[in-house]
């Protein structure tokens, strides 16, 4: 009996035993499954999962390309500085470290500071930091001789962005500027690594701020490499695992001119205006100039605070790109287009004559436009009214066109658009039309706007930048091409065409003569330049009025007060006849066109064609 | 009565496979303290000692432990209440004992002396176990686990309970029992929660079942412990090549995550090998049960070999995810003298038991 029970015991047992043992090897089976889905199904993500946590990546910068002018001479380069810089998680005592150093290389006590407030947290996770900027020769030499005894420490090259012509080639090259992180270069890297970035400038991340150097970014930018590290669970730095190198940016080649721009900036002196000169057969812009400038090597490479609030406060505005920006009446350098106009509207031709009293008197309101010569200058045909410059000669002409066909023309040469392929920043002025008129100042357009306009005063603005394009026109009968500062082999630039069928070559020719004659004849109103060069040079000479005044005796009141003194404008185009260059000239309250802004024309044209 | 004197209690199949696996345990252990040689030395003194435990402990007669069963639990809890009124505060729970130069983790005693104490209590009665037995049973149980639970140990409190109901159930637990109190469980699970977790014991469970919930706070573990198994693959880093470990993104590599530092540097194969062998060893406790002497003898080598098991399982699930994070290290392998020392000793009983047979009257 006993023993009976016994088995009916064990029995029990053991298979309440396999129960629990079945049991048991569920739970194995379930743990397996679970590990396989995780290192076999899984794999990949938890590989990628498990890079992503060791693996940091930190952007290493590139160089940016180097900008040169049209003959290959360099406008910004690199320049190499050398900084020194230690790596504290190895240095045990900082104070005796400094100490040590100071024979060698000396530091000031900000320097020493700054050093002392990051050196912990650099240390911590074995990152490098710069000890002193900017090196000198002298301390380069003396810390090589003694480099043995500090083993922590090194000279590392860092780049500034350098130009030697920092002042007149302010405008059109820009400066570069300072960035926290160039994310949208390197997505793949998140934000936050930017801040571990391996500077090659020592001014740090740069960007394009103004000018070329914006236009142009991601052609000068080249592409950041990436060095990779293994990082750990508290985010110290334990070893560099792969570097990949940063590619240096493409070099930019401008249709830029030293020697032209240096002529611009000489002739133009410290008077405030802008110098833009165009090479007719590829419309490249050769001169971009604008007065006063500022020194991009100090913006793109520090300047001090109040520095740069000098130069944003300064009256004359450093900052104002005058030769793309600058809103000018063209004044009577408009007169040609006006003559084109009537030409090809058949309102004149080149025999009709008139009388010029030296007034215009509007028939509806008798209102009265004076020339600027007073009893005028007696009978005048076109060619004339050109040399002369006649004033009634272009009331009348203007009194008889359609304004909106006069806008519309205008705007065919460039006028009221942005004309420029690669300018920073252009402004597109301005070309007036009834509507416009009508909406801004809840005025009907008068026959007197009108008249206005027909000697390039009154609403009508156009920036250096178009006038040098309009007589790029002028000097190209038509044929011209877009302006441009830079050559860039891809750039497929087109020849644009100005043609009318009433205007035609002859037409063209009798143009250029007359245009010629303002400058080379003895009657021409731009004739005091004559005699500066050894070349024949077409042109057009303009005196923008900054006040509409009836009498001549208010007009000497206002000449006392600078700032209230006309604008001198001149166009001008040569070697003639076969024109290879068009420049435009503005001198702010500089008075007579002709004398104060011919000469600088002329300068620029003689560098540029002595070539 | 001569012979017995002669002869040496030992299993070979038992002995190989638990030196088999604490060997690769210190291997392992070197790689998961980034190459602590001392502590691994430490670990080795251990495994030494735990050997000529188990040996000595294989040799006397079963009886001895059946005749002592009461005294060792009331030592233990004893030893429990020492700890509990003297023991150092580490983390927040006392949990140590200091015994001279060692100081030991006085709950893992209990996971001997519960199973054993109940095989003596239940191995004689009729079967099916009467109420008063189990009531008396689980009080014992309950008592234990309570005072384990206090410290506060929830793992180690849970193994205790595990490894007393386990006795109960194999000594014939009626099956209605067993269905009441499933269902009085589950009715009572809101009061466990409520009062009877502590806040971080809370804060683990809810990070189990929404882990992505706070991944730098409470469930950074458990998501690197994947990332480092995963990331392990077929044929795993290698050995000290584990990122995850050797960078520390994986926590607690020395005791409960070892399994993590094992699946990233040898993969899925090493897995395997590493669960055949804890197999094995269950397989041959379960052979050692079957083919013991008496009840008694059964009831305590099921029960201890269950509790082993429970271990290892409890800690597998955890570091893959299947289970919410409690404090289990696994067996053999992760750093920790207290839970070393109680295995060898628990093996030791399971050897004697075993292979101690009674010379039948016939």
């Amino acid at each position: 009996m006993i023993f009976e029970e016994r088995q009916i015991e064990k029995n029990n047992f053991s298979s309440r035993a396999i129960i629990l043992f079945c049991l048991i090897i569920l739970g194995l089976a379930a743990v397996l499954v679970k590990v396989f889905s995780l290192q076999i199904s899984g794999y990949t993500d938890y590989q990628l999962a498990a890079l992503k946590n060791k693996n940091y990546a930190v952007p290493v910068q590139s160089l940016r390309g180097e900008i040169f002018d049209r003959n290959g001479r360099a406008l910004i380069k690199n320049e190499p500085t050398y900084d020194l810089i230690t790596r504290p998680n190895l240095i045990s005592d900082i104070d005796s470290f400094l100490e040590e150093i100071q024979p060698v290389i000396y530091l000031s006590e900000t320097e020493k500071l700054r050093y002392i407030k990051f050196q912990k947290e650099k240390a911590f996770v074995n990152k490098e930091l710069v000890l002193k900027k900017d090196l000198s020769d002298e301390e380069i030499a003396r810390f090589n001789v003694r480099s043995f005894n500090f083993q922590n420490a090194f000279i590392a090259k860092r780049y500034r962005r350098i130009s030697d012509y920092p002042d007149i080639f302010s405008h059109v090259l820009g400066y570069t500027s300072r960035t926290e992180d160039d994310f949208n270069a390197m997505p793949e890297i998140p934000r936050s690594h930017w801040k571990d970035v391996e500077l090659t400038y020592a001014s740090g991340l740069i960007k394009g701020k103004t000018g070329l150097e914006e236009i142009y970014d991601e052609h000068l930018s080249g592409r950041h490499g990436q060095r990779v590290y293994e990082m750990n669970a508290r985010g110290q730095l334990v070893q560099s695992l792969s570097l990949t190198k940063p590619e240096k940016g493409s070099d930019l080649y401008t249709n830029l001119d030293i020697d032209a721009q240096k002529s611009a900036a000489k002739f133009l002196g410290n008077r405030k205006g802008a110098v833009v000169a165009i090479d007719l057969d590829a419309g490249g812009i050769n001169v971009l100039y604008s007065s006063p400038a500022y020194s991009i090597n100090k913006l793109s490479n520090g300047m001090s605070e109040s520095e740069f609030q000098a130069l944003i406060n300064d009256q004359d505005k450093p900052f104002f790109n005058r030769a793309l920006q600058g809103r000018y009446p063209p004044a009577s350098t408009i007169k040609p287009a006006i003559g084109m106009y009537g030409l090809s509207n058949n309102i004149v031709n080149w025999d009709f004559e008139m009388k010029d009293p030296g007034f215009f008197k509007l028939p509806e309101t008798g209102r009265i436009f004076r020339g600027w010569r007073k009893g005028g200058h007696g009978k005048v045909n076109m060619h004339k009214a050109f040399l002369v410059s006649s004033n009634t000669y272009f009331f009348s002409l203007a009194y008889q066109a359609d304004i909106n066909e006069l806008s519309s023309h205008l705007s065919t040469l460039g006028f009221g658009k942005k004309v420029c392929l690669d300018c920073f920043d252009e402004d597109q002025a301005f070309v007036p039309t009834p509507e416009w008129k009508y909406s801004i100042m809840n005025a009907g357009w008068v026959k007197g706007d009108t008249v206005n306009l027909g000697i390039g005063q009154g609403y009508l603005v156009a920036t250096p930048m178009q006038l040098a394009n309009y007589a790029s026109i002028l000097a190209t009968k038509g044929q011209f091409i877009e302006p441009s500062l830079v050559a860039l082999g891809n750039q497929k630039k087109s020849i644009n065409t100005w043609q009318d069928e009433s205007f035609d070559d002859a037409d063209w020719n009798k143009m250029h003569q007359a245009l010629l004659g303002v400058i080379e004849s003895d009657y021409g109103t731009a004739r005091s330049i004559r005699d500066l060069k050894d070349f024949q040079v077409a042109g057009k000479s303009g005196t923008a009025e900054l006040v509409s005044l009836d009498s001549k005796e208010a007009y000497q009141e206002v000449r006392v007060s600078e700032l209230l003194r006309d604008h001198s404008i001149i166009i001008a185009f040569g070697p003639m006849p076969n024109p290879r260059y068009a420049v435009s000239v503005v001198i702010e309250n500089g008075e007579s066109g002709g004398a104060v802004a011919g000469p600088v024309a002329i300068e620029v044209l003689k560098s540029l064609i002595d070539e | 009565m001569n012979k017995s004197f002669q002869k040496i209690y030992f299993d070979p199949y038992l002995f190989f496979s638990l030196f088999l696996l604490s060997t690769l345990g210190l291997f392992f252990l070197f790689s998961a303290s980034n190459s602590d040689i001392s502590l691994v030395l430490k670990q080795m003194v251990f495994v030494f000692a735990g050997f000529i435990i188990m040996i000595l402990v294989s040799q006397p007669d079963p009886d001895i432990f059946r005749r002592t069963s009461g005294l060792f639990l009331i030592f233990s809890i004893l030893l429990l209440g020492i700890t509990y009124l003297f023991g150092p505060e580490i983390n927040g729970a006392q949990r140590w004992v200091r015994l001279g130069p060692f100081s030991f983790q006085s709950s893992e005693l209990l996971k001997l002396a519960v199973p054993i104490f109940l095989a003596n209590f239940l191995f004689d009665k009729k079967l099916p176990i009467q109420r008063n037995e189990i009531i008396m049973s689980l009080l014992i149980i309950f008592c234990c686990f309570f005072l384990v639970f206090r410290q506060p140990d929830l793992g180690t409190a849970l193994i205790i309970a595990c490894s007393g109901l386990f006795v109960l159930f194999l000594s014939g637990l009626s099956w209605a029992f067993i269905g009441g109190s499933f269902v009085l469980l589950i009715i009572s699970s809101p009061f466990i929660w409520n009062i009877l977790l502590q806040p971080f014991q809370r804060q683990r469970i809810t990070t189990f079942f929404n882990p992505e919930s706070d991944p730098f706070g409470a469930s950074w573990n458990i998501i690197q412990s994947k990332v480092a198994i995963g990331s392990g693959g077929l044929l795993g880093k290698g050995f000290g090549e584990g990122s995850q470990t050797q960078l520390n993104f994986l926590p607690e590599t020395e005791t409960d995550f070892i399994f993590s530092v094992i699946g990233e540097e040898f993969g899925f194969l090493g897995v395997l090998l590493l669960l055949s062998i804890y197999l094995f060893i269950i397989l041959r406790c379960f052979y050692l049960a079957l083919s013991a002497r008496d009840r008694f003898c059964r009831l305590v080598i099921g029960g201890l070999s269950l509790t082993f098991a429970a271990n290892l399982i409890i800690n597998l699930c955890m570091v893959v995810g299947l289970l919410p994070v409690v404090g289990m290290p696994l067996p053999f392998i992760s750093k920790g003298g207290s839970s070393l020392m109680s295995l060898f000793l628990a093996f030791g009983i399971i050897v004697s038991m075993g292979t101690h047979k009674k010379f039948l009257p016939q």
